[in-house]
């Protein structure tokens, strides 16, 4: 087998072991794990998500009928999935659900409820993980808090995961993934400055990248944890990971520099602040002129890349401008920021009368390092990510053929994998509580009656 | 050290605290905080303040890793070894002699910005100080083969190896996974890229961020609308190099719990920028998928959520979140309180009543107009404290030099400086792993070329003085 692989030119071999047509063939890297997701929203959600692609066994537990918020909050109000739930056919759940959410099991529990509390150290005792997101201190004003679930099974590698941490000033302050970004730093370095474009103020990134991004941050100390546990302790552990940290970690050079010179670390629009070229520039023409879309009919974007002495000259040559090329002759020169000022718009005065497409073959065939701007539609249609399986159609077996995003990387020998997108409110209540608590049929039904679960 | 640049060192010192860090009494002063709460944090304190971090174990103490992610300027490998490395992994930085092309980034090229190495005089960018903590720093030119064998040797001692180089790189030089695994079978191997080592769009050399959200769909859907003014725009971060670094992480461990329960061997991993940004853009591909819809760019307001946006007001930009009944209200009582008619105006609007209604453009262009109407009055603090009166979540666009003075940011340690052997005081984030049994924790920032050659070569290979000395004659090291 491993000599037919050492045999293959590369390529070959990357599509063999990373193949997504042979992911179901290979065993998975957290079987065996249970995870429990106290969770609403994407920070908290997303982290047992990336563990349920990974073949953990993530029990998600919701609010009974009505399920968390972000069911609930779909773009323009129009798309859905249905029915939200069992009780609730004529409701849908939102896409913007299912990219925090795959492979889980759906259960409901009313925490607050005294009956409740029975049934949650129940799961605490079997369960390997744990994460939760809502305010500090709720879970252990409910008695259900790391200090109580250490007493009730003291293997279990808990993480809490929020806006601002459970001490210090600010502990009591809610937060949001667009809060994170605006209080930790990088929301005021995105986006134009002021007078180069109409639009020179602070941007947001698009979708909420501090949620997701501190997910896996939290995902990876729970994973870091339980190998702890494996491999040296046999002890569970805490963990604290807050999203407006995690926006103030990705400054980079911010926060040093603002600590050694006072400078503060602002917006460059879509140049780059080390390195020029790179960066975005506009091409005059749009690839779509007759679309009703407006963000397809506007003009294309690429982003072109030629910060080496060779490629910066064979750019300058390329768009006729040999004269910046011996003006910025070398890195130093050229990265300074009127020096930026000068070279970008010298390429966008050449790419004026040009669509990306034309832009793309021109730069490429100079041997230039390029990228067009994908809008979601053309990245959706991408060869590139749809034979990596990175995205595509999925046949769910609760909704049908749903478009979607599908691995969060790839490995060789147990790899990620999607096995469905999510699933109605309460979906699993019978299995799970049948299979894992030990309830009968009977007791299910009383409880959800009371609306326990 | 000269006296030049004993000097320069001096006449640098750290501009951080400007207000003192606040302190245990303050923060939990019985007149501004309640004894429950106060309890309740003590408790918290207790088991995550950083204070007491050094005391405690680290989670992957026994690791070691190989970071071979500095023969260009790709920022994810690195990433991925900070991550690991305040887990406690010990993260061997493998870099070109003579040094990391990525220090000697700095903005605009500006050398003064850099810092300087008070032994040696070398500069040094901001960005890979911040990034390169808790390192070991070598050189060894993986260019020549001398080089690449000293690379083998090394892997016999490693449990995980990342990269970055040109796909296939290091499988023609003879040290890819295919190689490498058969001298150290339980190798984990990451390959770090912008989009991919195979398939129709792979990688280039030299390729770079922000090629990787450009082809995800990211930098075409953040920005306003082109009749707004805006155009696409890329994140001033290196957004898509520290997601996929927070995955490379994130894999590690998994391949760490899948070696040591099942296989008791590595694997192969390829993590990269563009598909780590794909993987969360939440419902653009739901949403597709039902009827074709393109995410259109929505500027700083959400498609999904009313309120949920962030918007001018006095002094800057104010984000105000609370798209849900029990907000909502909050949000118009605490404008009715200084404009009535602004609160009267939401409250008989009927399209404005049902939540779900509220998502419409035209909803969403009443509502905002009205919050800003009051917004504009008041500053980022003044609005932010009206906000929170009624519990709703607010808060102003911070700038870097308000992030490092946030007082809960300076108690809590998330933004602290930390005194380098080489580089003076410097300011950074620290680590995000709070923990009660192994807390991740930084501690030292990225260290000067080599520093670490004679240590690690040592401990490793056994090599001795001389042949340290050989390999520096050769330009190996």
């Amino acid at each position: 087998m491993t000599e037919h692989l050492d045999k293959l030119p590369f390529d070959e071999y990357c599509k063999t072991v990373f193949n997504k047509d042979t992911l179901a063939e290979k065993p998975e890297a957290l079987k065996g794990y249970r995870v429990l997701s106290c969770t609403q929203y994407i920070l908290g959600p997303c982290a047992a998500a990336y563990l349920g692609e990974l073949g953990a066994e993530v029990i998600k537990i919701e609010v009974p009928r009505l399920g968390e918020p972000m069911r609930h909050c779909s773009p323009y109000n129009e798309s859905w999935f249905y029915p939200v739930s069992r009780w609730n056919p004529g409701r849908g759940t939102s896409p913007a659900f299912q990219g925090a959410n795959h492979n889980e099991y759906f259960v409901t529990l009313d925490y607050r409820k005294p009956e409740a509390k029975e049934l949650f150290y129940n799961f605490v005792q079997k369960t390997d993980a744990m994460v939760w997101n809502y305010r500090p201190g709720t879970f252990d004003r409910w008695k259900i808090g790391y200090g109580a679930c250490k007493e009730v099974n003291p293997r279990i590698v808990l993480a809490w995961c929020g806006g601002f941490g459970g001490f210090g000033p600010g502990r009591n302050w809610a937060s949001y993934d667009i809060l994170g970004q605006a209080k930790g730093g990088v929301f005021s370095f995105t986006g134009h400055r002021a007078g180069r474009a109409t639009a020179g103020f602070p941007s947001k990134h698009t979708t909420w990248i501090m949620d997701y991004s501190i997910g896996m941050l939290v995902s990876t100390a729970m994973l870091a944890g339980l190998y702890w546990r494996d491999t040296v302790s046999n002890l569970g552990n805490y963990f604290e990971c807050s999203q407006v940290q995690g926006s103030t970690r990705y400054t980079e050079y911010g926060l040093p520099l603002w600590g050694r010179t006072g400078i503060v670390r602002m917006r460059w629009g879509n140049w780059d602040t080390e390195i020029c070229v790179n960066g975005i520039v506009a091409c005059g023409l749009s690839s779509y002129p007759h679309s009703d879309h407006p963000a397809e009919k506007e003009e294309g974007y690429i982003c072109v890349q030629a910060y080496t002495d060779a490629d910066f000259s064979n750019l300058m040559n390329l768009i006729g401008r040999p004269d910046l090329a011996k003006k910025y002759a070398t890195h130093d020169d050229r990265v300074e920021a009127r020096a930026q000022e000068e070279i970008y718009p010298a390429i966008e005065e050449f790419l004026k009368d040009k669509n990306k497409e034309e832009a793309a073959r021109i730069f490429t065939g100079a041997g230039l390092v390029n990228q067009p701007l994908l809008t979601i539609r053309e990245a959706a249609n991408c060869d590139h990510f749809l034979e990596r399986g990175s995205l595509g159609w999925y046949d769910d077996p609760y909704y049908g053929d749903v478009f979607t995003q599908k691995v969060i990387y790839k490995m060789s020998d147990s790899p990620p994998r999607l096995k469905h997108v999510h699933r109605p409110v309460g979906c699993d209540n019978e299995e799970i509580y049948q299979r894992v608590c030990g309830l009968s049929s009977d007791q299910i039904r009383e409880f959800e009656a009371k609306e326990i679960i | 050290m000269s006296d030049d640049l004993k000097k320069e060192v001096q006449e640098a010192p750290l501009l951080w605290p400007l207000t003192p860090i606040p302190t245990f009494e303050e923060v939990y002063d019985p007149k501004i905080c309640t004894e429950a709460s106060r309890e309740i944090s003590t408790i918290f304190e207790g088991w995550l303040h950083p204070k007491h971090e050094m005391a405690k174990p680290e989670a992957l103490g026994q690791i070691r890793v190989l970071e071979c992610g500095h023969g260009g300027l790709q920022c994810n490998s690195m990433q991925a070894g900070g991550y690991l490395g305040e887990l406690g992994a010990n993260v061997i930085m493998v870099e070109p002699p003579g040094g990391s092309p990525i220090r000697k980034l700095t903005a605009f090229g500006r050398k003064r910005y850099m810092f300087k190495d008070n032994v040696n005089g070398d500069l040094c960018g901001g960005t890979f100080l911040h990034e390169c903590r808790n390192k070991q720093s070598i050189t060894l030119d993986l260019t020549k083969e001398e080089g690449r064998e000293i690379l083998k040797k090394l892997a016999v001692h490693a449990d995980v190896l990342i990269e970055n180089y040109a796909p296939g790189q290091f499988d023609a030089w003879g040290i890819g996974y295919r190689q490498l695994s058969k001298i150290n079978p339980r190798l984990i191997y990451v390959w770090n890229g912008q989009k991919g080592q195979w398939g129709s769009l792979k990688d280039k050399p030299g390729e770079l961020y922000p090629s990787s959200p450009c082809a995800s769909g990211w930098c075409h859907a953040t920005g306003l609308p082109k009749s707004f003014g805006g155009t696409p725009i890329r994140s001033g971060e290196r957004s898509d190099d520290i997601l996929a670094g927070n995955l490379t992480a994130h894999a590690v461990c998994a391949a760490l719990i899948f070696r040591n329960n099942v296989s008791r061997k590595g694997q192969f991993i390829e993590v990269t920028s563009s598909e780590a940004h794909a993987r969360i853009h939440d419902y653009a591909w739901g949403w597709y998928g039902m009827d074709g819809s393109s995410k259109p760019r929505y500027g700083n307001w959400d498609l999904a959520i009313n309120i949920y946006s962030v918007n001018p007001c006095k002094d800057g930009y104010m984000m105000v979140g609370g798209g849900h009944d029990r907000l909502w209200y909050r949000i118009w009582k605490t404008v009715g309180k200084d404009r009535p008619e602004l609160e009267d105006m939401i409250l008989d609007e009927p399209t404005l009543r049902v939540v779900i209604d509220r998502v419409g453009h035209d909803q969403q262009v009443k509502t905002l107009c009205c919050l800003t109407d009051w917004m504009k009055d008041w500053t980022r603090e003044e609005c932010r404290a009206k906000l929170l009166e009624e519990e709703v979540a607010a808060g102003g666009v911070s700038f870097l030099d308000e992030v490092a003075e946030e007082p809960h940011y300076k108690y809590r340690g998330m933004v602290r400086a930390i005194e380098t052997a080489h580089y003076g005081k410097v300011l950074f984030c620290g680590s995000v792993f709070y923990g009660h049994r192994t807390p991740g924790r930084v501690k030292d920032l990225g260290r000067p070329v080599g520093y670490d050659n004679s240590d690690v070569y040592r401990k490793l290979l056994g090599f001795d003085t001389d042949k340290l000395n050989e390999l520096f004659a050769k330009g190996l090291i």
